[in-house]
């Protein structure tokens, strides 16, 4: 059944069997582009209900880059996923399937998932974890600076949508981004703004596109100290700072 | 004071035999064992390498070269993604690890 199912969509994609890099499919630099069209496994995933239990086993593979805790890695390579809404992460995950995404690193990844019901699982499992409170953060000697100087440009633009406490929308499909490690909201935000997240929201292009390096930066630095209350990890009990 | 002293001290004795990095521990922190499999033999992709027992020199070698972008095909852009994860020591380490695999 899993062959089967790899087979047909590897038949569809139009590539050869286990033929990495992944497909390339349209995005934003293509003029028929639609941002999140309703259509394919991620349609089908999102319609269905995500198991925890199964998603966990799942995950496993995702730990090894994303850690068993989801948290990732401080310096950008593996973002934080811990606390995700599972519509963003199936959308991720899908994206990067389809070739919307170019992720060549995660790209193998994405494809050993069999089939949306999985995506489901995987999803729903990482959404129910919490958010680890020790991430990447902006650590320059300014720091006091360029959160203040981000929060204001934060507030300006970017709360609308993701949110006071960086929560995002989940119906949306606009993402958490309280939390997330500094370095990889930065590489994320100047690759939007440089139309290289082929399937980025072309809403967020807009917004972003007049933003210098070091408004990103200062944004990046508001954005990584934003906490959710309520989803964040208990700090372990006796822990020495 | 004294016990931060003793620290220091300890610290500067200790320090220039810090042993070499662990190659097994790296194996599987800087996330090698994720696409090559826990023991280097079973690939994620059948397109990509068993590495375990290939000799060290050429393990690292094929680490540097990647990482440097001197070598740029086959797989390599999803190696690339990982390689400032480890740097010229640690790359030694984990060849020397590979090499001692079945």
């Amino acid at each position: 059944m899993k062959t089967s199912l790899l087979l047909i969509g590897l038949l569809s994609a139009g590539i050869a069997f286990a033929g990495p890099p992944a497909p390339k499919h349209g995005g934003i630099e293509s003029k028929d582009y639609k941002w999140n069209a309703d259509e394919g496994e991620k349609s089908e995933a999102l319609k269905l209900k995500g198991d925890k239990k199964r998603g966990e086993e799942a995950y496993e593979v995702c730990g090894a880059c994303h850690l068993p805790s989801g948290a990732g890695r401080p310096d950008g390579t593996f973002p934080q996923l811990a606390g995700q809404h599972t519509t963003v992460l199936i959308k991720q995950m899908a994206d990067i399937r389809a070739g919307t995404r170019d992720n060549p690193t995660m790209y193998p990844f994405a494809a050993t998932l069999t089939d949306p019901q999985e995506l489901a699982d995987a999803a729903a499992y990482i959404e129910s974890l919490c958010i680890p409170i020790e991430h990447g953060k902006y650590e320059g000697a300014d720091a006091a600076t360029q959160v203040a100087k981000g929060k204001e440009l934060y507030e300006k633009q970017c709360l609308e949508c993701h949110g006071k406490n960086g929560e995002g929308v989940k119906d949306k499909f606009y993402p958490v981004i309280a939390g997330q490690h500094y370095k990889y909201l930065l590489r994320q935000m100047t690759e939007i703004r440089d139309g290289h997240r082929r399937n980025a929201n072309p809403d967020m292009v807009k917004i972003i596109k007049p933003y210098t390096n070091d408004q990103l930066v200062a944004i990046s630095a508001y954005q990584s100290s934003l906490v959710m209350p309520g989803n964040m990890c208990k700090p372990k009990a006796g822990k020495k700072k | 004071m004294k016990f931060i002293m003793s620290l220091i001290a300890a610290a500067l004795v200790a320090s220039p035999v810090i042993a070499a990095p662990d190659g097994a521990k790296l194996f599987a922190e800087k996330t090698c064992n994720a696409c090559h499999g826990p023991k280097g033999d079973k690939p994620l992709m059948p397109n990509y390498p068993k590495i375990a027992g290939q000799n060290a020199a050429y393990t690292e070698q094929q680490m540097k070269d990647i990482k440097s972008g001197a070598r740029n095909n086959g797989q390599t852009a999803a190696m690339k993604g990982v390689m400032h994860l480890v740097n010229d020591e640690e790359i030694k380490a984990i060849s020397e690890y590979l090499v001692k695999l079945k």
